[in-house]
């Protein structure tokens, strides 16, 4: 995948600047500033659910999994960068790996595990553009199928991803010991 | 924030000789004085056992009589508004009567007292409500454990009511409620913790703006707090062409920006203050007040009430002749005196013994008439500013100055005329149910708001109010 632009389209309400990104797959160079950004959505879900509470070494967890991911031929880190003002900055980050399915077909499943964008860059078409490269991504990657984890109460995730045509398949229920 | 009540006059102390004292001495006589008028007051709540009562408005010449006013008679009345149920604007009080509903979970200063500790503060309310507006104000304090269910509950009294005031909610939560009510019933809903103060606080600054000669599009303005009131302002402020990337906001976590730590947090929690976080601030400012202050033609601080949450060198680092506006109740951020010093051309205040008083009184009786008068389903933010705008307006007409730049709560010729402001701008958004002419609304309201003083003072001539008691405190004439 070579580093591409893709048009933003101004916000919802009509204020501000265009705001176009490019994406590449993520290097080893781009971990300091990937990793505040994945830790900006752990945070969020930390919103959604007691059980989501972030631990204290999750800056470090953060760092060692985005540098295995990025050398692991299974996953995707890609990285998205900013434009304009914004040029050379990362403002958004995707992680997915790909599984394989035990019992059923396809076999491959592609699992966006993480989709993180700034404030600034949502609502503009930036998201939809990220989970469509993904998605293709993780086809070449043979996957026949792509899913998404995120937590159950982020109704925003919820409409994001029915709006692409995602329908809950499996759930996880979780309850505390 | 402003008070709601307009504190009694401070006949007995001029401005100048209370500002020549220096803070800390009338200070601690400030706080002396509110706690013997506390004592006074539970005195008084004893002897009076309430503030408002329900007072028959027909005739009664004998019992006879209720057989008009109620069964058989009333059985027509009844089936006419069946027919036509908007006929219950104009066959019974529903067009004058005001439900005052909270679940006392941000009441006055004292934070989270629960329904039946707001009660007296509602009964107040009420008062004011009746004293200032001629509007029959009814407190409906509520034991709702959600959002949900005090949203529930206030949806179910709707049909009884021209409007519905929210009182003493706690932030951000009363964001969802007023906006949730608001869709749901089809009369006015009004919360004045965010649109009175920002509508008094809107109409001080569009003076003060003319004074120093400022043009909203060109200033760069600086709020500091940014909880019901100053949310609401910046609305407002956005609304009358303020730039959005001149406008700044600033909390306990520092400047307000797009990509704070905070801001995803805010998303879930505060999706009011999220917006904001990514529509101003154009400059990407971070970090505390006093970045934010550099350049700034304006800051309104509606935050803590302690004097030093702004600094003589956050005043110094703003333009020539900056606006300050420090609103905290009972003490504001920064003192005007101090203020001064520090070079702010003009200062305000939520108080009522400096000048330039901040003030939801101003606000809220003139806004309930017109919206009344009109018969409104709603009220939409264009209202809101016309009040505001007819505020300064009223200011100007008795002479602006850097002391001037609102009516003081003795320049009652305002209110009608806030009033009629209101009801022409609900028939220009096409909200209203009732379309009069401009001076039709203005005799109307007029008619209205004078009528209740004189109730007050005939109940007393005829003994049916009991004379205050003697006490040790709060013998001056108020009203």
């Amino acid at each position: 995948m070579s580093p591409r632009d893709v048009a933003g389209k101004p916000s919802a309400s009509g204020d501000g600047p265009e705001r176009k990104i490019s994406v590449r797959p993520a290097t080893e160079a781009d971990l300091p500033s990937l990793v505040p950004l994945l830790l900006r959505l752990k945070r969020l879900n930390e919103e959604f659910d007691p059980l989501l509470k972030v631990r204290e070494d999750a800056e470090k967890k953060a760092r060692e999994v985005l540098r295995a991911q990025i050398a692991d031929p299974k996953a995707l880190v890609l990285a998205a960068e900013g434009t304009g003002a914004d040029r050379g900055k990362l403002v958004g980050v995707v992680r997915a790996v790909v599984r394989e399915r035990m019992f059923y077909t396809p076999e491959l499943e592609g699992v966006i595990l993480d989709i993180y964008l700034l404030p600034l860059y949502r609502r503009r078409g930036v998201g939809e553009y990220l989970l469509e490269e993904v998605s293709s991504l993780l086809k070449a990657k043979g996957a026949g199928v792509v899913t998404a984890e995120f937590p159950a109460q982020n109704e925003i995730a919820v409409r994001f991803y029915a709006k692409r045509g995602f329908r809950p398949v499996t759930s996880i229920h979780a309850r505390s010991l | 924030m402003a008070e709601s009540a307009p504190a009694a006059p401070a006949r007995s102390r001029s401005p100048r000789r209370r500002a020549a004292e220096g803070p800390t001495s009338a200070e601690e006589r400030r706080a002396g004085q509110t706690e013997l008028l506390g004592h006074r007051a539970v005195e008084l709540s004893r002897f009076y056992a309430g503030k408002i009562e329900t007072v028959p408005k027909v005739p009664v010449r004998s019992l006879h009589d209720f057989s008009l006013w109620y069964s058989p008679g009333v059985a027509a009345v009844s089936r006419a508004i069946e027919a036509e149920p908007e006929l219950s604007f104009e066959l019974t009080g529903r067009w004058n009567t005001v439900a005052i509903v909270t679940d006392g979970s941000r009441v006055l200063g004292l934070g989270e007292v629960g329904p039946r500790a707001a009660l007296p503060v509602m009964e107040g309310k009420a008062l004011l409500f009746k004293f200032l507006g001629g509007v029959d104000a009814v407190p409906i304090p509520m034991q709702a454990k959600s959002p949900d269910e005090l949203l529930a509950a206030a949806e179910a009294i709707a049909p009884a009511f021209g409007g519905i005031n929210l009182e003493d909610i706690a932030s951000p939560k009363c964001f969802g409620i007023l906006e949730e009510l608001s869709k749901r019933v089809e009369i006015p809903v009004w919360h004045d913790d965010q649109l009175g103060t920002a509508a008094a606080t809107v109409a001080g600054l569009l003076n003060a703006l003319k004074i120093t000669g400022r043009d909203i599009r060109t200033t760069r303005t600086v709020l500091l707090g940014a909880g019901a009131a100053n949310l609401v302002t910046a609305r407002l402020l956005l609304a009358l062409g303020q730039e959005p990337s001149a406008l700044t906001l600033v909390d306990q976590k520092g400047i307000l920006h797009a990509e704070r730590e905070d801001v995803d947090e805010l998303s879930v929690r505060n999706p009011w203050k999220y917006r904001l976080a990514l529509r101003t601030n154009g400059g990407s400012r971070s970090g505390p007040l006093e970045r934010a202050v550099e350049d700034a033609d304006v800051l309104i601080a509606a935050s803590t009430p302690r004097p030093g949450t702004v600094r003589p060198e956050h005043v110094r680092a703003m333009r020539p002749e900056p606006i300050v506006f420090a609103l905290a109740n009972p003490a504001p951020e920064i003192w005007p005196e101090v203020a001064r010093e520090a070079g702010a051309a003009i200062v305000a205040t939520g108080r009522s013994d400096f000048p330039n008083q901040v003030n939801n009184s101003l606000v809220f009786p003139a806004v309930f008439r017109g919206v009344l008068d009109a018969r409104a389903r709603s009220i939409p933010d264009p209202i809101v500013l016309a009040a505001a705008r007819e505020l300064a307006r009223g200011a100007e007409h008795k002479g602006l100055s850097v002391h001037h730049i609102l009516p003081t709560m003795e320049e009652a010729e305002v209110f009608p005329a806030v009033a009629a402001a209101v009801a022409d701008a609900a028939v220009a958004e096409g909200v209203a149910r009732q379309r009069l002419s401009h001076d039709e609304f203005l005799a109307r309201a007029k008619a209205l708001m004078e009528r209740p003083a004189r109730l007050v003072r005939a109940l007393a001539r005829a003994g049916l109010t009991a004379p205050m008691p003697r006490g040790r405190v709060g013998q001056r004439r108020s009203v």
